[in-house]
């Protein structure tokens, strides 16, 4: 079998959390009584007419400074003609000609490794309403709360080329729209939604294949198992001597297959025209600077910060800049010791865990008695581990209250000891109890020095220094 | 019956003056109506609930308070206007039964200003026709001979004035269809500058020509009821944020320069005595002092066709909305989803409408969009930077309003594009965005009325109601 390079490109459809409709004062809210943020303009009543909101441009401004686009500061809007029941006016308004933002790239990590996926453009649209075919036996279902929400349309090159890079340049999409507060970002609510074109080459080749479109892939995971499936189904056309046909495809998240749509349902012709109720939005360099001011912090900056101001592991550094608000959190720490890395893995280890457990934000949590904990870690006067397993959910709840950390530490018994006799005594009890593997160490089974820490350790009650206490078994045991 | 009243002025200062009452009034009003309702004026006449708006103002004038500017002003408005909580369905049966929930800003603006208004008129179906004949509810009749249309869209409202049934009519203007049927019928009809009134809760039937236009006896209550309704409207994107001026306040044009076009004047398609009184209006105009400008105009040949396939693109998409999902019309047999659209719009539209959604989907088809619809905008903005040139130049354009007299009911059914071809004096104003008035300036020996129309600078509604109004009293 010969080689194949699978090659993809997306169009990522991003829910905006504007306030109201893109188009209309009804509210832009998930999770509503069907048909209740619905107005006379929503629901397309005869007379009734589109006004632009104007955060719908300014979130477009904003993501087109972080992808380094384009702005085209002539804006026009266009109809995208068709028949849906959830779709009130039987049209979509959509930039087809003059879209607002035009190319920019997106640098995104997959395997260890940075990626680059060039944009060819993003445009501003507005959603259908929800249709459902299951609710009842008789009728479908529409619900119209949906129509009109802001939609931007985010069409890349066809940059990727296997399924987990498609993965993951969504989940740094995901991240970039959060940063951006532009979007919840949310799949499973259908706030990013996308649609991929496959196509296959033989990897010497440089002439790109027949693509086709799957429509409406709305996870990472279905648009990986989407990818797998159709690369591995257009290979197996072309190796037994076939050609793929260009066609639009529907994902099936149960079986993980994709199959044509229906012939009827493709045969469309949009009708693509200017839309006479809305007039061309010139944009000005100063409302252009304005969005621009409210992007305060890139998830590229985050981490190029904390690892290069705050000397963070590349794990910390992904974990702690996964979230805007993380970072933010993180940034009012000024640590007297001047060294974040206890800090780094308390907020990645306990913090991100006990506020998802309470359904906290983290702005909820008290910097100072972290920041008073974290230094204690670090004097070295209490054990580590000790401290983090006892104070951890004390100093995360006391979210009003300052904390007097170092009493409680002593309350708890947890302030360290170098007191060399208490030490030695509890060395001589351990190594008096292990004959056997104080003998197995001595002729060469180094490794054990860590079970003599352990028992010591144990015995002490976590109170003994780790490091006089390695020193002094390293002696003891000869 | 009281003798009808032709001026808002009078009124206020009659019901002021305890001469009649605003009840009385009204009553008037609704006798007149009862008597032409075989003129097929009205698709509804709101009865009980004017006679208790009248009563409120009786009481108020009574008790000396502070009334609205349009107190007195009664208004028929087009079946085309959202009244909310009153039937709505542009003469068609894909909104039967439709209720609007919502005003019209117009309306919303003249009901604060203590306007009554006294029921909706019979038009042609989604404002498409030049007759008054493509309504579900059958033609309405011209009032000066009831075997003859009225004109169109706005016929019924034209005749609402014409046969005194109330003092203004609020209508809708695409390529016309205020002006044709205010000149078949012998009053006023002003289609203000594109944006001038909101469009909110006005029927689309081409977004970029429609205007809210209004019909009354004269200038002056078409200019009281302008400034009401006129303005910025956060609800219409293309509603105009200039502000609007104080049109009722008296202003003199001295000599102005008025610019007519002789390639439409000698068009074989014009009437010979509406030719020839719009000679006589131009002498007129000289003898009293304005300087008569006669200019080319290469587009005459343009118009119609420009005009319809823009507005029949638009309308295309604009009834969409039209799917018997939502409300209106739904077919009762239909087993799928395509039977269901297909089945409620066949049943739910007449042919003249299907004629031009078909015809503006086909101008928006791939493959033709450049052909037709991209080129036909090419020639609107050429047409546009013609006229406006000649504005820059002059102060006025003097054009006839209609190539013909009204027709017989039935009599150009078969043939639309004659029709098409009659509006192509009123749909230049359109296509350019301009104010245009149609004026009464005529009738034939059988004593059929018709105007001309004056057409000014865009937002120069004041000029043209103040030239209005000075034409009118030299011929009064």
């Amino acid at each position: 079998m010969k080689e194949y390079t699978t090659v993809i490109g997306l169009e990522v459809h991003v829910q905006l959390n504007t306030i109201s409709k893109a188009f209309c004062a009804d509210p832009n809210k998930f999770g509503q009584e069907p048909n209740t943020n619905i107005s006379a303009v929503s629901l397309a009543l005869p007379g009734t007419l589109p006004v632009l909101n104007e955060e719908q441009v300014s979130s477009s401004v904003k993501l087109a400074h972080a992808l380094g686009s384009n702005i085209n500061k002539e804006n026009r809007f266009d109809r995208k003609n068709y028949s849906y029941p959830d779709l009130p006016k039987g049209y979509q308004i959509t930039q087809d000609k003059l879209p607002i933002c035009v190319g920019g790239k997106m640098i995104y990590t997959s395997d260890g490794q940075e990626k680059t996926v060039r944009i060819h453009h993003i445009h501003m649209e507005e959603d259908a309403g929800k249709s459902s075919h299951d609710l009842h036996d008789k009728y479908s279902m529409v619900d119209i709360n949906r129509a009109g929400t802001p939609l931007l349309e985010i069409v890349t090159e066809p940059d990727l080329r296997t399924a987990q890079e498609v993965h993951d340049f969504i989940s740094a999409l995901q991240q970039l729209v959060r940063y951006l507060n532009i979007s919840d970002g949310n799949m499973e609510e259908g706030s990013l939604r996308c649609d991929v074109n496959v196509s296959v080459m033989p990897s010497d080749s440089n002439i790109y294949g027949e693509r086709n479109e799957i429509k409406n892939v709305n996870s990472k995971k279905f648009a990986k198992t989407a990818v797998e499936y159709e690369s591995k189904r257009q290979i197996k056309i072309l190796e037994s001597g076939g050609t793929i046909d260009m066609n639009t495809l529907l994902f099936d998240p149960i079986k993980g297959t994709t199959a044509p749509m229906r012939s009827k349902e493709e045969a469309n012709d949009y009708r693509y025209f200017p839309d006479p109720d809305l007039p061309p939005v010139v944009l000005s360099d100063a409302f252009i600077n304005e969005c621009i001011a409210e992007v305060t912090m890139l998830p590229w900056t985050a981490k190029s910060i904390l690892k290069e101001q705050y000397a963070l592991s590349t794990y910390d550094t992904d974990l702690i800049s996964r979230e805007k608000s993380t970072v933010d959190f993180f940034r009012q720490f000024d640590l007297p010791t001047k060294s974040y890395s206890t800090l780094a893995s308390f907020i990645s280890n306990q913090a991100l865990p006990f506020i998802a457990d309470h359904q906290l934000d983290i702005s909820d949590l008290n910097v100072s008695n972290i920041s008073e904990f974290i230094t204690l870690i670090d004097s070295g006067k209490v054990s580590r581990s000790g401290a983090l397993k006892a104070l951890s959910a004390q100093v995360l709840i006391a979210k009003e209250s300052n904390l007097n950390i170092e009493k409680l530490a002593q309350e708890n018994n947890l302030i360290q000891s170098d007191d060399q006799e208490f030490l030695d005594a509890i060395i001589a009890e351990i190594l008096s109890q292990n004959e056997g593997k104080v003998k197995a160490y001595q002729s060469g089974k180094k490794g054990l020095l860590g079970f003599f820490m352990g028992q010591v350790m144990g015995r002490s009650k976590g109170k003994a220094n780790p490091e006089v206490l390695n020193k002094k078994l390293v002696k003891a045991l000869g | 019956m009281m003798t009808p009243k032709k001026s808002l002025q009078e009124i206020q200062l009659d019901l002021q003056s305890g001469d009649y009452s605003m009840s009385e009034l009204v009553d008037s009003y609704l006798q007149y109506a009862k008597k032409h309702e075989s003129l097929n004026i009205y698709i509804e006449l709101y009865e009980e609930e004017v006679k208790k708006q009248a009563n409120r103002i009786d009481q108020q004038i009574k008790n000396g308070a502070q009334l609205g500017a349009l107190y007195g002003c009664v208004i028929s408005i087009k079946d085309i206007i959202s009244y909310k909580d009153h039937g709505l369905t542009a003469a068609s049966k894909i909104l039967d039964g439709y209720i609007s929930p919502y005003h019209a800003t117009a309306v919303e603006r003249l009901l604060a200003e203590d306007a009554i208004i006294i029921g909706r008129t019979n038009c042609d179906e989604f404002g498409m026709g030049s007759a008054n004949e493509n309504s579900i509810y059958g033609p309405t009749k011209n009032g000066a001979d009831e075997h003859r249309v009225p004109g169109g869209s706005s016929g019924a409202s034209a005749v609402s004035v014409q046969m005194n049934t109330c003092l203004i009519a609020l209508g809708s203007d695409t390529g016309g269809s205020v002006r044709q049927p205010a000149s078949f019928c012998g009053v006023y009809g002003l289609k203000p500058s594109y944006g001038r009134i909101s469009r909110y809760g006005l029927i689309a039937y081409a977004s970029s020509f429609d205007q809210i236009g209004i019909l009354g006896h004269g200038p002056d209550d078409i200019a009281r009821v302008l400034e009401v309704s006129a303005g910025k409207d956060p609800m219409d994107a293309t509603s105009a944020s200039r502000p609007i001026d104080r049109y009722s306040a008296d202003k003199v044009i001295s000599n102005p320069k008025i610019a007519y076009f002789s390639s439409l004047i000698d068009h074989e398609k014009l009437e010979e005595n509406i030719k020839n009184n719009f000679l006589q209006i131009l002498e007129q105009l000289r003898s009293s002092g304005a300087s008569i400008v006669e200019k080319g105009f290469e587009f005459a040949d343009y118009l119609v066709p420009t005009y319809y396939v823009l507005t029949t693109a638009e309308a295309s998409t604009n009834l969409s909305r039209y799917d018997g999902v939502r409300y209106g019309h739904r077919s009762e047999s239909s087993s799928t989803l395509e039977d269901m659209y297909v089945n409620s719009r066949t049943e739910g539209f007449g042919k003249e409408v299907k004629r031009r959604i078909m015809l503006g989907t086909y101008v928006l088809s791939e493959g033709y969009f450049d052909a037709y619809f991209t080129k036909a905008q090419q020639v609107r903005r050429l047409i546009t930077e013609e006229i406006n040139k000649v504005l820059e130049e002059c102060d006025f354009i003097i054009l006839p309003t209609s190539t013909s007299l009204p027709w017989r009911i039935g009599e150009m059914k078969e043939d639309p594009v004659a029709v098409y071809i009659s509006d192509m004096y009123t749909v230049l104003a359109n296509l350019t965005g301009l104010p245009c008035i149609s004026i009464p300036s005529g009738n034939n020996t059988d004593g059929l009325p018709f105007g001309i129309q004056i057409m000014s600078k865009k937002y120069s509604e004041h000029d043209l109601l103040a030239l209005a109004k000075s034409l009118k009293s030299a011929t009064t």
